[in-house]
C-alpha cells in the first residue's frame, strides 16, 4: 500500500495541474486572511477565539481545493484512460481506491497547512503592528487540528466522489456546485421549513463545523458526520468500480 | 501460459465475444487475428481483468488475472487506451508505474533504451507522436520484464521502420522464450513473427492453427487446364487431393503446383495450363473471416 500511495503521490508531483492549485490557493488565502484581519476591530483581533476563527475563515480555499484535487486524482485516469493501466500494475481495485482516498486525505492535510502558514503570514505582521500577538495556545492547536482534519475529509470526499461519477467535468462542476450554491440554497429550504438538524447534518455544514466556522454541530459531530461521508462515498464508488468494465 | 475458456461478453445489444475458447502455450508467439470489431481487445481485456466476462474465464499463468502476486513482473501489456497522461513526461510515467509495482528506478532508463526513447523521455507525453506513444506504451510493458506479453496491435501508428524493428523485437523475446499473444487485423503483419494464429471472427473462433498451415493454405493451390479434366480430377482426388471443376476444363486444386504437375505426368494426363493460384496470407485471412465463412 505504500508503494501504491508513493505512486499516488508522484502521480499528483510530475503534472503541472498541481502546481496552478497551489498559486490559487496561496492567492485566495492571503486575500481571505487580509480581509479578514482588515475589516475586524482592533479589540476583535486581539481576542483569541476570534484570532481562531479567522483562521477557520481563511482555510475555507483549501478545504475546496483539497475536494477539487482529490476528484481529479481519480477522474483524470478515466479521462484519458490511463485506468488501464493502473489497474493492470494493480488489479484489487480496491487497493487503488482506498491509495486514492488516502492521498485525497493527506493532501488536504498539506493544503491546509499550506493555507494556514499563509493566513498566520497575513494575519500576524497586522497583530504585531497592533502590538498584539497571536494567541497559541491549546484552543489554538485543536483547532489547526481540526482544521487540518476537515482539509483531509474534504480530499478524501473528493476521491470518493470522484471514483463515484468518473466524468471529469460532470464531477467538479457538479462538486463546486453543491458547496457553494445548492446546499446554501438547500440549508435555507430546509430551516425555513423547520428541519435545521438536517441542514447541519449536510456535507459542508458537518465539515465547516469540525473546522470552526459554522454552529450547527459540535466539532466532533462535525468530524463524525465528515467522516461518515467519505466512508459512503469511499463505498459507492468501490461498489461501482469493483466490477466496471475498464474499455 | 494464457487460457480462454467458453469467454462470453455482451455490451449491451452487442456480442462482443461469443463463447470462445482458445489457449497459448508457453514459449510461443501467437497472433491473435480478427477484423475490425471481431472482440480482439474484448478478450484481450478480459484476460488482463480489465472487462468482467458475461461467462467463462480466463486464466494467466494458470491463475485470473487478479490472483497474480506480481501481475506487472509477471504479464506485460499493451491496450488500445492511452498510456501515460499528456502532461506527464514519458520517464516520469514509468517512474510512477515502477513505484507502484515496486520495480527499480534503474530499470526505467533500461526499457526506454530498449524502445529507443531514451532522448524524448524528458519531454511531456503530449508532444509525442503515435509511433513515440506506442514505444513508451511497449516500453511500459516491458518495465516489469514480464515472462508472457498481451499486445494489441503494438504496430499500430508505427512506421515502416518501427514495424520491422517490432517484428525483430518481438522474435527477440520469443527468442528469449517469453509467451507472447498480439493481436492484429493484418495477418501479413505478424506471419513472419508468429508460430500460431487465433483467428475470431464476431466474437467467435474462426480457427486455431500453426501459421505453417496457413502459409500452406496460401501456397498450396494451383489452377489447371486440361482437356482431359474430369478423369484428372478423379486421379487427384485418389491422391487425398482436392479438386474442384470450374467448368472449361478448369480445376481448381489444392496442392502445390509442383505435385499437381507431377502427377498429371505419372498418370500421362496432358495439361494446357498450371499455375500457381495467387492466393496471398490476405486471402486466406479474407476468406476465413468473411460473412460466408459463417
Ligand atoms: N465499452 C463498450 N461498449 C459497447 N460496445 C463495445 C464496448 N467495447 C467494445 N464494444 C463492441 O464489442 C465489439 C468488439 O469490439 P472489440 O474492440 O473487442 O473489437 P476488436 O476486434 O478489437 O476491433 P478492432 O480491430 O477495431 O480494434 C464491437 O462491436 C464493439 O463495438
Ligand atoms: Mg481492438
Amino acid at each position: 500500500m505504500t508503494a501504491l500511495l508513493r505512486a499516488e503521490v508522484l502521480k499528483l508531483r510530475t503534472t503541472r495541474g498541481l502546481y496552478g492549485y497551489l498559486i490559487v490557493l496561496v492567492v485566495l488565502t492571503g486575500l481571505g486572511a487580509a480581509g479578514q484581519v482588515s475589516t475586524a476591530h482592533l479589540f476583535e483581533r486581539g481576542d483569541p477565539a476570534f484570532q481562531r476563527d479567522m483562521l477557520s475563515q481563511s482555510t475555507v480555499f483549501a478545504a475546496l481545493i483539497a475536494l477539487l484535487l482529490g476528484i481529479l486524482s481519480v477522474t483524470v485516469e478515466w479521462r484519458h484512460g490511463t485506468i488501464t493501466r493502473t489497474f493492470l500494475v494493480t488489479p484489487r481495485r480496491w487497493r487503488v481506491l482506498a491509495a486514492k482516498e488516502i492521498n485525497g486525505f493527506l493532501l488536504g492535510v498539506g493544503l491546509a497547512i499550506l493555507g494556514l502558514v499563509v493566513a498566520i503570514a497575513v494575519i500576524a505582521p497586522v497583530l504585531s503592528h497592533d502590538s498584539a500577538s497571536l494567541h497559541v495556545d491549546g484552543a489554538f492547536a485543536a483547532r489547526v487540528a481540526e482544521i487540518l482534519l476537515a482539509a483531509a475529509l474534504w480530499g478524501a470526499l473528493g476521491a470518493g466522489v470522484g471514483t463515484l461519477i468518473q466524468h471529469q467535468t460532470g464531477a467538479i462542476v457538479g462538486a463546486i456546485i453543491w458547496v457553494l450554491v445548492v446546499e446554501t440554497l438547500l440549508a435555507a429550504l430546509l430551516e425555513w421549513a423547520g428541519w435545521k438538524g438536517i441542514a447541519d447534518v449536510l456535507p459542508r455544514h458537518a465539515l465547516d463545523a469540525l473546522a470552526g466556522h459554522e454552529a450547527g454541530l459540535s466539532t466532533a459531530a462535525g468530524g463524525a458526520v465528515g467522516v461518515a461521508y467519505v466512508v459512503v462515498f469511499a463505498a459507492l464508488g468501490f461498489l461501482r468500480v469493483r466490477r466496471q468494465d475498464i474499455t | 501460459m494464457i487460457e480462454v475458456e467458453s469467454l462470453t461478453k455482451r455490451f449491451g445489444a452487442t456480442l462482443a465475444v461469443d463463447d470462445l475458447s482458445f489457449s497459448v502455450s508457453p514459449g510461443t508467439v501467437t497472433g491473435f487475428l480478427g477484423p475490425n470489431g471481431a472482440g480482439k481487445s474484448t478478450t484481450l481485456r478480459a484476460i488482463l481483468g480489465l472487462v468482467i466476462p458475461d461467462a467463462g474465464r480466463t486464466r494467466v499463468l494458470g491463475k485470473s488475472y487478479a490472483e497474480l502476486g506480481h501481475p506487472f513482473q509477471q504479464v506485460g501489456a499493451i491496450l488500445e487506451t492511452a498510456e501515460a497522461h499528456p502532461g506527464r513526461s514519458g520517464r516520469n510515467h514509468l517512474r510512477v508505474l515502477a513505484t507502484a509495482a515496486g520495480v527499480s528506478r534503474a530499470r526505467v532508463d533500461d526499457v526506454l533504451e530498449l524502445v529507443g526513447m531514451t532522448e524524448a523521455a524528458g519531454r511531456r507525453v503530449k508532444s509525442y507522436s503515435l509511433g513515440m506513444r506506442q514505444r513508451l506504451a511497449l516500453a511500459g510493458a516491458l518495465l516489469g520484464d514480464p515472462e508472457t506479453l498481451v499486445l494489441d496491435e503494438p504496430a499500430n501508428g508505427l512506421d515502416p521502420q518501427g514495424i520491422r524493428w517490432l517484428r525483430d523485437f518481438l522474435r527477440m523475446l520469443a527468442g528469449e522464450g517469453r509467451t507472447v499473444l498480439v493481436s492484429s487485423h493484418v495477418l501479413a503483419e505478424v506471419a513472419q513473427t508468429v508460430d500460431h494464429v487465433v483467428i475470431i471472427h464476431k466474437g467467435r473462433l474462426v480457427r486455431q492453427a500453426a501459421m505453417r498451415e496457413m502459409e500452406a493454405m496460401a501456397a498450396g493451390a494451383a489452377v489447371v487446364r486440361s482437356p482431359d479434366a474430369a478423369r484428372f480430377a478423379s486421379l487427384l482426388n485418389e491422391a487425398g487431393i482436392d479438386a474442384q471443376s470450374m467448368g472449361d476444363g478448369e480445376l481448381s486444386v489444392a496442392a502445390p503446383t509442383a505435385r499437381v504437375g507431377e502427377l498429371a505426368a505419372a498418370n500421362g494426363v496432358v495439361l494446357h495450363e498450371l499455375t500457381a493460384a495467387r492466393a496471398t496470407l490476405e486471402d486466406v485471412f479474407l476468406e476465413l473471416t468473411g460473412d460466408e465463412a459463417q
